[in-house]
């Protein structure tokens, strides 16, 4: 790879995730140009949360392959995860440790240089430095879902999931969401899982619709037609489960 | 690489020992539980008649009062991992799957040795007071305990990740561990029965025995090192 730039940030070549006989991915491929957002839409079972397990190392592709940053997803693996991040609707933290005992902890897993000083300056921008030392389980939904970006940023990613990351948020830790998304939004690639077909086409650059594990519609926003696109996204949440 | 996995592995084992002292959840469950079974062994057998020796059973007692505290312990340890998301974080992190495993069988291994030095006390007041015991070959408990320990963390830390995403945890662990931690349990009830027994023909059966569980642990551990990634993974 060495120093090239990168010419696509998501490169999904035939990827199929099985589970028993029931496929719940079958045969994706796409390819998303780096600091592009990709939204993906799609009714409960289409196979998007699969896919970003696939896409974050999390679970192996049945067949075909993904890379991330030029990185197979099974291949370099490892390597792959110190490029990433997650924010998941689950916040993903340890609720007998205090905020800032999660972020230190996930400091050491991601050997973040000078961990005291990222630590610090991420409670401040998510506003929790004011609880850092508060165990999480005292925490509410939003305060939660603040530090799990946090977590999520601390190791500096280029490429961040979003797995329907504003689901149970208050207004208020939706505008901190909105406003790091924001802030960080030209320097990093996106990918968001989302039934919010409002926000998720307000955010992204492309549009992705799954359903039964097969991409129904995959367009760049400037060529998307919010009316038929809302259309095609209501006739696939028709489709079900795959 | 290998000192950052070792700092990794501190980091995770701090972890846990930090979340334990902080809810003792594992400890108190699995002392307590440990503890009544001691008593109820203690009650079924205070009717056994005048020539019943306890030396002849306390080690298959004791052993049997481990293996079931170890899987409520066992259980709980992932549980922990799994609330609100946290093994998939883990995973998520560039740590490799080895370390993660080996800092959870750690982190099991120790509250497990803390439970058994607690409870070894216990069993001794109830069943081997007045008991002619030789002091010597007693102090070779220790080795079978720590060693029989490190196969059931080893094993039951791998069983613990397989079962923790089913709907029937406590019971799918428990079908699979029983039988798999089978030949352990032989292997550290004939060690700690010679060792209890303290005969100098018992010293000879006390290796075997320790041979039998050594050998467990090593052939258990590197099949749970090379299984855990495809595990975590599937």
């Amino acid at each position: 790879m060495g120093d090239e730039p990168q010419t696509t940030a998501l490169e999904v070549r035939e990827l199929t995730r099985a589970f028993g006989v029931r496929r719940a991915l079958d045969g994706v491929s796409f390819e998303l140009p780096p600091y592009a957002f990709l939204s993906i839409f799609g009714p409960n079972g289409a196979g998007k949360t699969t896919l970003v397990k696939v896409l974050t190392t999390l679970l192996n592709p049945t067949s075909g392959n993904a890379k991330v940053l030029g990185l197979d997803v099974v291949a370099d693996a490892v390597e792959m995860r110190k490029r990433i991040g997650l924010i998941s609707h689950n916040p993903l933290l340890y609720p007998d440790l205090t905020a800032e005992e999660n972020l230190r902890f996930f400091s050491e897993m991601y050997d973040v240089p000078d961990a005291r000083g990222r630590v610090a300056e991420l409670l401040e921008a998510v506003e929790l430095d004011h609880r850092r030392l508060d165990l999480t389980r005292t925490f509410s939904r939003g305060m939660l879902q603040r530090l799990s970006i946090a977590r999520a940023l601390l190791h500096r990613p280029e490429v961040i999931f979003l797995d329907e990351p504003y689901s149970g948020l208050d207004p208020h830790a939706m505008d901190i969401l909105d406003g790091l998304i924001a802030q960080i939004r030209h320097e990093h690639t996106f990918v968001m899982i989302s039934h919010d077909l409002d926000k998720g086409l307000e955010l992204c650059s492309h549009a992705l619709i799954l359903a039964r594990g097969r991409i129904v519609m995959y367009e760049p926003r400037e060529a998307i037609d919010d009316a038929a696109f809302r259309e095609t996204y209501r006739s696939t949440v028709g489709m079900g489960v795959a | 690489m290998a000192s950052a996995s070792m700092r990794q592995f501190k980091a995770m084992l701090r972890k846990d020992v930090v979340m334990e002292l902080r809810t003792k959840e594992m400890l108190m469950s699995m002392g307590l539980y440990s503890l009544l079974t001691m008593v109820v062994y203690f009650v079924a057998l205070s009717q056994a008649g005048a020539g019943f020796d306890p030396r002849d059973i306390a080690a298959g007692l004791l052993w049997l009062a481990f293996i079931f505290t170890s899987m409520l312990g066992l259980n709980r340890s992932l549980v922990h991992e799994k609330d609100q998301g946290c093994l998939e974080a883990l995973l998520l992190s560039p740590v490799d799957r080895p370390v993660i495993y080996f800092a959870k069988v750690t982190g099991n291994l120790l509250f497990l040795l803390i439970v058994e030095a607690l409870t070894i006390p216990v069993f001794a007041f109830l069943f081997l007071q007045g008991e002619t015991i030789d002091l010597r070959t007693m102090a070779l408990i220790p080795l079978v305990l720590v060693a029989g320990s490190i196969g059931i963390a080893g094993v039951g830390t791998l069983l613990a990740t397989m079962s923790v995403n089913t709907s029937g945890k406590d019971f799918v662990l428990a079908m699979l561990f029983i039988p798999l931690i089978y030949p352990l349990l032989l292997g550290a009830v004939m060690a700690t029965g010679a060792a209890i027994v303290g005969t100098p023909e018992a010293l000879g059966v006390f290796w075997t025995g320790m041979a039998w569980v050594i050998g467990y642990d090593v052939i258990m551990l590197l099949a749970s090192y090379g299984l855990y990634e495809f595990i975590v993974g599937a």
